[in-house]
């Protein structure tokens, strides 16, 4: 006994400390490293690695070809000096999009100015009160796409949740074989299941409005403005959780069955704990952090929002942007984009650490246990 | 409150699991009467229905149930006829507990030690208030042996003697009148599982509950054993008191098996059994034994009745019919 318990002696307490943070140190690095990585590549591949530079360039030659067909006095000039102030237009208006320094240099800049959130402004983009910064264009977009698939994301999170441990206690009866049949449907996306509730809901029985954020025009007071946006996102919210709930609870229940075979959770029956006690003590603590994970990707991950679905709806969030901005060549906005995504992720990652170590003791003390 | 008289009859007890290949007939027909002798030891190898018979008197029953009848009394009171809710809030843990085959895992792993000894207490109101049940959860520890700092501590930074050990103290901690020991010591090196039989003994001597200690490591269990069973392919073939089963067991299953025990004092060739225990699935007619037994005569084809020999000793074998 006087063996294990000097192996237990507080003496640890200190450099478990120093452990955390200078893991915590670590983590934040790579992590660091990880965002100017994913950022650089998406600055080349929104730039198509430079070839972007020569369409741009071929949209200036088009819009000079067509300025000098309609120019009158420059065709009245001699046809060197005409040939000059073309050149000199040229290079102008190249030089004004920066288009003159070479694409490696420019890619250094972009990211310097990507990560320091200087987001810089779009060429033809602008958000609906005109502004051509980037930044404004996102922020104007972001809370629609926000409350479209926040709302969706928390209600099949908890729904999914609480469905999945109600039918791990159900185990094999006729409702769990009905989503495990369901399960399956998941395989299509949410936009095949948006076309049809349009079709249904909108076209034939008219009752859900067609697609849109608000009705046009908006409604004048707050109450009836939230109602006309309710009634929009019936559809959209519905179209995902259709696509997405048998999935999501098959998975989960599976989760919690394998969870609730632990000999923990038998031994907690055996004390004559409750059911929900069981649950909740038992089964739902020890798996916390994996549904934790889980929770704060499907946080992160509502923030693009689906392309396509948003698209289909007429949803003017940063899907619908995106998918705008990447026809129009809008690398900027598309870059801006993603910065911010990949910041989102990463201080979710980094914040998830330091929550695993909050609710799962074994995290806390680092991965060498203390057995005696 | 004195447990001196506790008594818990078993009858007819049935436990069938459902199989792809028909019921698997786990318990079959057990008739015990436990508490009569502070311990019992159950024997058997393995799968011969030890912890499904302690499963289905402490009703942890898994999800593929087939059959589960018969009787078990406590007292004369008929635990059957209780509904869960009520078996939960009046037997489970308060009447009977358990010291589970994997004392390892049995620790939830992000709860405290103190708190999940202390948890029986609060669960089923024993206590006036959280202080108390920590108050209990100490003596507890203190009596199996497990520092009391102990109690602040997660279940990974505790060896397997440790957890055994606190498990032993959550069996102890609401006082039931029986607890069921399945295995307690067969994940534990030899020292360990000397450490924690000693322990059991000490318990033992200290306590009014009655013991089931279920193993299948003979040697062992004869430190404990007040009184012995022999199950085999789901049945109680022999049941006598301890002095006389380590001795002199009638059952040709029994003697094959001690004989099979190595003795520290004499000098012997160890034997083994030919051959394997029948299916449970569609058993053999007759005596479950008869294929591998060296004394089968004609009437094994017939079922033996479990039949009282001696004073405290009953057998389920021809050869004493």
């Amino acid at each position: 006994m006087a063996r294990i318990a000097e192996g237990h002696s507080g003496e640890k307490s200190g450099s478990t400390l120093g452990r955390v943070g200078r893991y915590m140190l670590v983590r934040a690095l790579t992590l660091g490293i990880s965002v100017v990585i994913a950022v650089y590549i998406t600055i080349l591949i929104a730039n198509m690695g430079g070839h972007v530079d020569q369409i741009k360039i071929g949209m200036i030659d088009e819009g000079i070809a067509a300025w000098v067909a309609a120019d009158e006095e420059l065709l009245a000039l001699p046809r060197a000096e005409r040939e000059e102030v073309i050149a000199k237009t040229r290079e102008i208006r190249i030089a004004a999009l920066g288009l003159d320094i070479p694409f490696p240099i420019r890619s250094v800049r972009y990211l310097t100015d990507a990560m320091s959130l200087d987001l810089g402004h779009s060429t033809t983009l602008m958000s609906d009160k005109g502004s051509r910064f980037v930044r404004e264009i996102l922020l104007e977009r972001l809370p629609h796409t926000l409350l479209l698939f926040g709302t969706t994301s928390l209600l099949m999170f908890f729904v999914a949740l609480f469905g999945a441990l109600f039918l791990s206690r159900r185990y094999g009866s006729k409702l769990d074989q009905a989503v495990i049949a369901l399960a399956p449907t998941s395989a299509a996306p949410a936009w095949f299941y948006g076309i049809f509730l349009i079709l249904i809901f909108a076209a034939v029985l008219r009752l859900l409005p067609f697609g849109g954020f608000v009705a046009a025009p908006p409604p004048p007071t707050m109450w009836e403005y939230a109602l006309s946006v309710l009634r929009h996102m019936v559809l959209p919210v519905s179209a995902m959780v259709i696509g997405g709930i048998f999935v999501s609870i098959y998975n989960w229940r599976t989760f919690f069955l394998i969870h609730s075979s632990e000999d923990y959770v038998e031994m907690a029956k055996a004390k004559g704990l409750s059911s929900g006690a069981i649950e909740r003590q038992h089964i739902l603590r020890p798996t916390l952090p994996p549904i934790i994970t889980s929770f704060a990707l499907m946080l992160i991950g509502m923030w693009m929002g689906a392309i396509v679905l948003e698209t289909i709806f007429g949803w003017p969030g940063l899907g619908s942007l995106l998918w705008r901005a990447m026809r129009l060549f809008e690398t900027a906005v598309v870059v801006g984009a993603v910065v911010i995504y990949a910041y989102l992720l990463v201080v979710t990652l980094f914040l998830l650490d330091i929550v695993y170590a909050v609710v799962d003791p074994r995290v806390k003390v680092g991965a060498e246990g203390r057995t005696s | 409150m004195m447990k001196g008289d506790t008594l818990i009859g078993i009858e007819n007890l049935r436990l069938y699991f459902r199989t792809a290949r028909g019921p698997l007939q786990a318990v079959d027909g057990v008739s015990l009467e436990i508490g009569r002798k502070p311990a019992m030891v159950i024997v058997g190898e393995s799968g011969c229905g030890k912890t499904s018979l302690a499963r289905a008197i402490l009703r942890l029953l898994p999800r593929n149930v087939h059959t589960y009848t018969g009787q078990v009394h406590l007292n004369g009171v008929d635990l059957m006829q209780f509904g869960d809710e009520r078996f939960r809030r009046e037997v489970r843990w308060t009447k009977f507990a358990l010291v589970s085959q994997a004392a390892m895992n049995s620790l939830n792993p992000v709860i405290k030690v103190g708190d999940q000894v202390a948890e029986p207490l609060l669960t089923h109101g024993l206590v006036g208030g959280k202080g108390e049940a920590a108050e209990r959860a100490r003596s507890a520890c203190e009596m199996v042996g497990l520092p009391v700092d102990f109690l602040n501590r997660y279940a990974f930074e505790l060896s397997g003697g440790m957890r055994q050990r606190v498990a032993i103290a959550t069996a102890l901690v609401a006082n039931p009148a029986l607890v069921v020991l399945d295995e307690p010591t067969s994940a534990l090196d030899v020292l360990t599982q000397a450490n924690i039989m000693n322990l059991l003994k000490e318990v033992k001597q200290k306590f009014r509950m009655r013991f089931v200690l279920i193993t299948h490591d003979i040697a062992t269990s004869s430190e404990l054993a007040d009184e012995a069973v022999v199950m085999y392919a789901g049945q109680v073939v022999e049941r006598c008191d301890a002095g006389r089963f380590y001795r002199h067991p009638l059952h040709p299953y029994s003697q094959r098996l001690m004989a099979s025990v190595p003795t520290l004092r004499e000098d012997k060739e160890l034997g083994f059994i030919p051959g394997q225990p029948p299916s449970l699935i569609n058993p053999p007619p007759g005596c479950r034994f008869a294929e591998r037994c060296p004394s089968r005569f004609g009437r094994c084809q017939e079922e033996p009745p479990f039949k009282k020999v001696e004073a405290d000793h009953w057998v389920k074998c021809w050869l004493h019919g």
